[in-house]
């Protein structure tokens, strides 16, 4: 059992182009046991109000979870903010996604807020 | 243009998964391209230290940068603790590697990272982003 996560970014911002690849092979803290449990959920939101998209409840704390989010849309106006606890980390604007450790100590829920109330839909992963 | 796919594939499952994520790296609120960027930076840590690894920048608040880190140790009990504004986001184990939006909500809103041991622990870091302050002289 195993889950990889790959990531490419090409990059040609600069003259000089260039790629950045890397795949990590997604286990246990400390070990080199595999995560073994998943998650997959979708959810359309249609307020702006701050709400909970995974909650800590369940999982093992100071653990070496693995969140992937990604906005399914494809406005480039409309974005979800997301944070983990009280802090923001960043704008999903559509068809941006992210793949973050995820401590889930007490109170880190990761949060979700459509920045409108014209359904936006959010998909995620959790590995642990 | 820079684009960044994410690859997912897992056996955990009795269906296999196979997840193919790709977006382009736009300003926010437009489709204006990102244009700026630090390149790819490696640092090699010696101390347990908690540091800034990126600095909050009054010309990227609320905007649409995006950040990769990657642990470039080799031995699976090492870890670096990333943070933003104290709070914790997670640990990155050996070899593991995360990609983020960061609007640098405020100037508090650095990237923090504290490696788990003091023996030359490597991490790499790059971000595409919409603007730095530069430090005065």
């Amino acid at each position: 059992m195993a889950t990889t996560a790959t990531i490419s970014i090409q990059n040609d911002v600069t003259d000089t182009i260039f790629t950045v690849s890397n795949v990590a092979t997604l286990t246990k803290r400390g070990n080199e046991e595999s995560l073994d449990t998943v998650i997959s959920a979708t959810k359309t939101f249609t307020a702006t109000s701050a709400v909970n998209l995974i909650a800590v409840a369940g999982f093992t704390a100071t653990a070496a979870n693995k969140v992937y989010v990604a906005n399914t849309g494809d406005s480039v106006s409309e974005y979800f903010t997301i944070g983990i606890e009280s802090e923001e980390i960043g704008r999903l604007y559509g068809g941006d996604w992210m793949f973050i450790p995820w401590d889930a100590n007490t109170d880190d829920n990761i949060t979700i807020t459509p920045s409108v109330a014209t359904a936006m839909t959010a998909e995620y992963m959790v590995f642990s | 243009m820079a684009t960044a796919e994410i690859t997912l594939d897992s056996d955990i499952q009795s269906d296999t998964l196979a997840l193919v994520k790709s977006s382009i790296l736009n300003k926010g609120g437009t489709q204006a391209l990102l244009d700026q960027t630090t390149g790819l930076n490696k640092i090699i840590f010696t101390a347990t230290t908690n540091v800034i690894l990126l600095d909050s920048s009054a010309a990227g608040v609320g905007k649409a940068a995006k950040v990769y880190i990657a642990n470039k140790s080799t031995d699976s009990s090492e870890y670096v603790t990333i943070t933003i504004n104290a709070q914790i986001i997670g640990r990155l184990y050996a070899g593991d590697w995360m990609f983020i939006p960061w609007s640098q909500s405020d100037a508090a809103g650095n990237i923090e990272l504290a490696p788990s041991v003091a023996t030359a622990l490597p991490v790499e870091y790059m971000t595409i982003h919409e603007g730095l302050t530069p430090v005065s002289a």
